[in-house]
């Protein structure tokens, strides 16, 4: 949506409108799918939790009783506090994470930097399914980190994590953790990458230990980065199901159940098709608030554009 | 996308100054808006989903004579694809002008997308019967079966209770039609629960035989617990602490009381004195020890392997793991029922069928129930048993040795004394999870007997309502 281009440039005003319109022909294919694909299924979904519908027989107007449902059934409720929960594993963690790796590496540039940013990129690469599996072998109760805390003494702290139901959930919320930290940092690095060394240069002249040259030059340059970083990791914490899906289905009991999942049971399992899609219209308005919030935040102030 | 979305939202208020849509902006949206809404209630139009087709037939014909002539059958199915390549193969060379074409998806996948497969025009004639079926049968979709029973004489071939069991719920009207109970599907093998033991281990604390009462059990649970060993191992990660629970609610509730439940009669509930002393049961073994403290996060599969390697004394596991227990511990294994509270009380199991119902869209409906009569036959029999499930007709059999042998034993009680009860979670589609669930919780005690009792009941009551039909 250019304001007109070259042809703002002429006087007439007809001619400015005309121009505008064949911008709006231009978007137009891509406009198009977006629309068929993304919007109207959302809003047909929106649509459905209105009603009571099994996914064949004849639906029933249900209103906002899906939503009042939504509201107070306590599973229902208690998966929502629980992807939450995750937040602070899948986004908190990893940024911090990635933030510290990046302190620790921005100040002195190596030859070789690719090489550690593939590195860490890699449990990106590796699809959640076989990333879920894999952390439920280790997990197990001959599993690998049973094994270890028994080797070093520890044997009285094993346990089958994925079925304890004090740790279940950090034990899922830690693969996720593994898995995005890796993602934060690649982020950061590059981010880093572009910051213009003459600013560190600068910082140093002035007599900036390490702390403040990452408080006051990394960091602030690395908003952009911040921002996507937290967003993304905030939509797979909220919006995750794989990996709850293959370690626990949701147990021990809910305590890891996710609004995922629950909607796939709901509507595919229990014949609640209305009330799975209130709970995912739910959840994609608080994932909505949520990136809004975020970016809010990450806006630069006017004063630095 | 909403990521991007907002990114870009976040870029164009700094390239623009604070940046609030203008009047022509909405001027645009607007007609947008008004288009999609327009576009969403049009197709949608309606409501969604669609009401059953009441030009349907709703019942097989009376006649079973197969049309001569070359019929093509299409069979959708979950469990045993050696099992049905096999059938499927055995009926084409009864009936050479008849081929059924099997068509295998995964169980999960299956009872998912079932519903949606039997309401399509182009439904398959025959589809394996599977937890939901009472809505499938509700709409219509599947043929009653009756009069075929009573032409072809299954009640005197298969067991009353494997029949019971595929006659439908209250939501597939009253229990009794004109011609006594509906039927809607035909087993061909049958699958039972139970407890295997490690009889070396068991000798070590001094267990010489299967227990014969509840209290002996009990004591012989406490006795391995005293040797130092792990009594009894259970996966319920995923089912077996269902199978457990099931088992003792098995003998602790009148079978007839518990049948009503699950078929959704009015006024059923789980919520009995009897239903809770065997719900207490299981809190209190918990608690005595007689689980491995992992259980909650182990498989049905994982339990099994710990039990091969001698983790545990006893397991909780259906017939379907015989063949492996028999092929890796030999004569060291042995199965028995949960037992009930007097010796020679009634044999109860929990159980179901792999059974197969007919399509009310099929062209052949009698091509398809001389298939259907077909997997009573020895032949059948005999395929069925060769693939790990319990044959329907035990004298088309030989019994087994071994494990396999003591499984099939039980299993004659079970049908001679009528006892096969469903598998808990048939009560309702969204039965199964608070029941995985809700033993969860009761084995690592954070909630109670009663409680756990009463979300049962409320998952009950969501289905079958006060009204009903």
């Amino acid at each position: 949506m250019s304001r007109g281009g070259r042809t703002a440039r002429r006087p007439s005003g007809v001619r400015r409108v005309r121009g505008r319109r064949r911008g709006w022909l231009f978007v137009l294919p891509a406009l198009a799918v977006y629309l068929t694909f993304a919007v109207l299924p959302a809003l047909h979904t929106a649509y459905l939790s209105l009603f009571e519908w099994d996914g064949v027989t004849l639906g029933r107007w249900a209103g906002l009783d899906n939503y009042r449902r939504v509201a107070t059934d306590p599973a229902l409720r208690g998966s929502v506090v629980n992807a939450l929960v995750l937040v602070v594993f899948f986004s908190f963690l990893p940024v911090v994470a990635g933030l510290v790796t990046t302190a620790l590496l921005a100040r002195h540039r190596r030859r070789g930097m690719a090489v550690w940013r593939l590195l860490f990129m890699l449990p990106q690469v590796v699809p959640l399914v076989a990333v879920g599996v894999t952390w439920r072998w280790l997990y197990g109760d001959d599993g690998l980190i049973n094994e270890t805390l028994g080797g070093i003494g520890l044997g009285g702290w094993a346990r089958a994590w994925l079925g304890d139901f004090d740790w279940a959930l950090v034990a899922v919320g830690l693969v996720g953790t593994w898995v995005l930290s890796g993602l934060c940092m690649m982020l950061f690095l590059s981010g880093v990458h572009k910051v213009d060394p003459q600013l560190y240069e600068a910082a140093r002249l002035d007599g900036a230990g390490p702390v403040r040259e990452f408080v006051s030059v990394t960091l602030p340059q690395l908003r952009g980065e911040l921002a996507v970083a937290l967003t993304v990791t905030t939509v797979a914490a909220l919006a995750g199901f794989d990996i709850v899906y293959v370690t626990t289905g949701g147990g021990p009991g809910e305590e890891t159940a996710v609004p995922g999942l629950l909607v796939y049971r709901l509507a595919f399992s229990d014949g609640k098709v209305g009330l799975a899609s209130a709970l995912g219209v739910v959840l994609s308005v608080l994932i909505l608030a949520v990136v809004y919030v975020i970016n809010r935040l990450a806006r630069p102030e006017r004063t630095e554009a | 996308m909403p990521m991007d979305e907002g990114m870009r939202a976040g870029r164009r208020a700094t390239a623009r100054g604070p940046g609030r849509p203008g009047p022509r902006r909405f001027l645009i949206l607007a007609p947008a808006v008004a288009l999609l809404a327009a576009l969403v209630t049009a197709c949608g139009a309606l409501t969604p989903g669609s009401a059953a087709d009441p030009g349907r037939p709703r019942t097989v014909p009376s006649s079973t004579a197969v049309p001569d002539e070359d019929i093509t059958l299409k069979l959708t199915f979950a469990d045993a694809p050696a099992m049905v390549d096999a059938l499927v193969a055995a009926f084409h060379r009864k009936h050479p002008r008849i081929t059924i074409e099997p068509r295998y998806t995964q169980f999960a996948d299956y009872v998912k997308s079932i519903k949606l497969t039997m309401a399509s025009d182009n439904a398959p004639d025959l589809a394996q019967y599977a937890v939901g079926m009472d809505d499938i049968a509700a709409r219509g979709d599947i043929l009653e079966l009756a009069p075929y029973r009573d032409a072809y004489r299954w009640r005197a071939k298969l067991p009353a209770s494997a029949l019971d069991q595929l006659s439908g719920s209250r939501l597939t009207g009253p229990g009794r039609g004109a011609a006594g109970k509906r039927l809607y599907g035909v087993p061909a093998g049958l699958s039972m629960t139970g407890i295997y033991y490690d009889k070396e281990l068991a000798r070590r604390a001094g267990i010489t035989r299967p227990p014969r009462t509840l209290a002996e059990f009990e004591r012989q649970l406490a006795a391995v617990k005293r040797a130092g060993m792990t009594p009894l191992g259970v996966g319920a990660l995923d089912s077996g602490g269902l199978h457990l629970w099931a088992a003792l609610l098995n003998n602790a509730m009148p079978p007839a009381e518990y049948r009503r439940w699950i078929k959704g009669e009015r006024g059923a509930t789980i919520e009995t004195a009897r239903a809770l002393a065997a719900t207490r049961k299981l809190a209190e073994w918990s608690r005595k020890g007689y689980f491995d403290d992992s259980a909650i996060g182990t498989t049905q599969n994982d339990s099994t392997g710990q039990f091969v390697r001698g983790r545990s004394v006893f397991l909780v596991n259906g017939n379907w793991a015989a063949g492996q227990l028999a092929q890796a511990m030999g004569k060291k294994a042995g199965f028995f029922l949960m037992p009930g509270a007097r010796p020679g009380a009634r044999a109860v199991s929990s159980g179901f069928s792999v059974s197969y119902a007919v399509s009310s869209r099929t062209a052949h409906p009698q091509a398809a129930g001389a298939f259907l009569d077909f997997l009573t036959s020895a032949e059948a029999q005999k395929i069925v048993s060769d693939n790990g499930f319990l044959p329907t007709d035990e004298d088309a059999v030989p019994v087994p040795r071994g494990v396999l042998g003591e499984v099939a034993r039980a299993h004659r009680r079970v049908t001679a004394d009528d006892g096969m009860n469903h598998f808990p979670d048939f009560a309702a589609p969204a039965m199964l999870d608070p029941l995985r669930a809700g033993v969860q919780k009761l084995m690592a005690g954070r909630t109670t007997p009663e409680a756990f009792l009463g979300s049962l009941q409320d998952v009950w009551d969501e289905r079958y309502g006060g009204g009903g039909r």
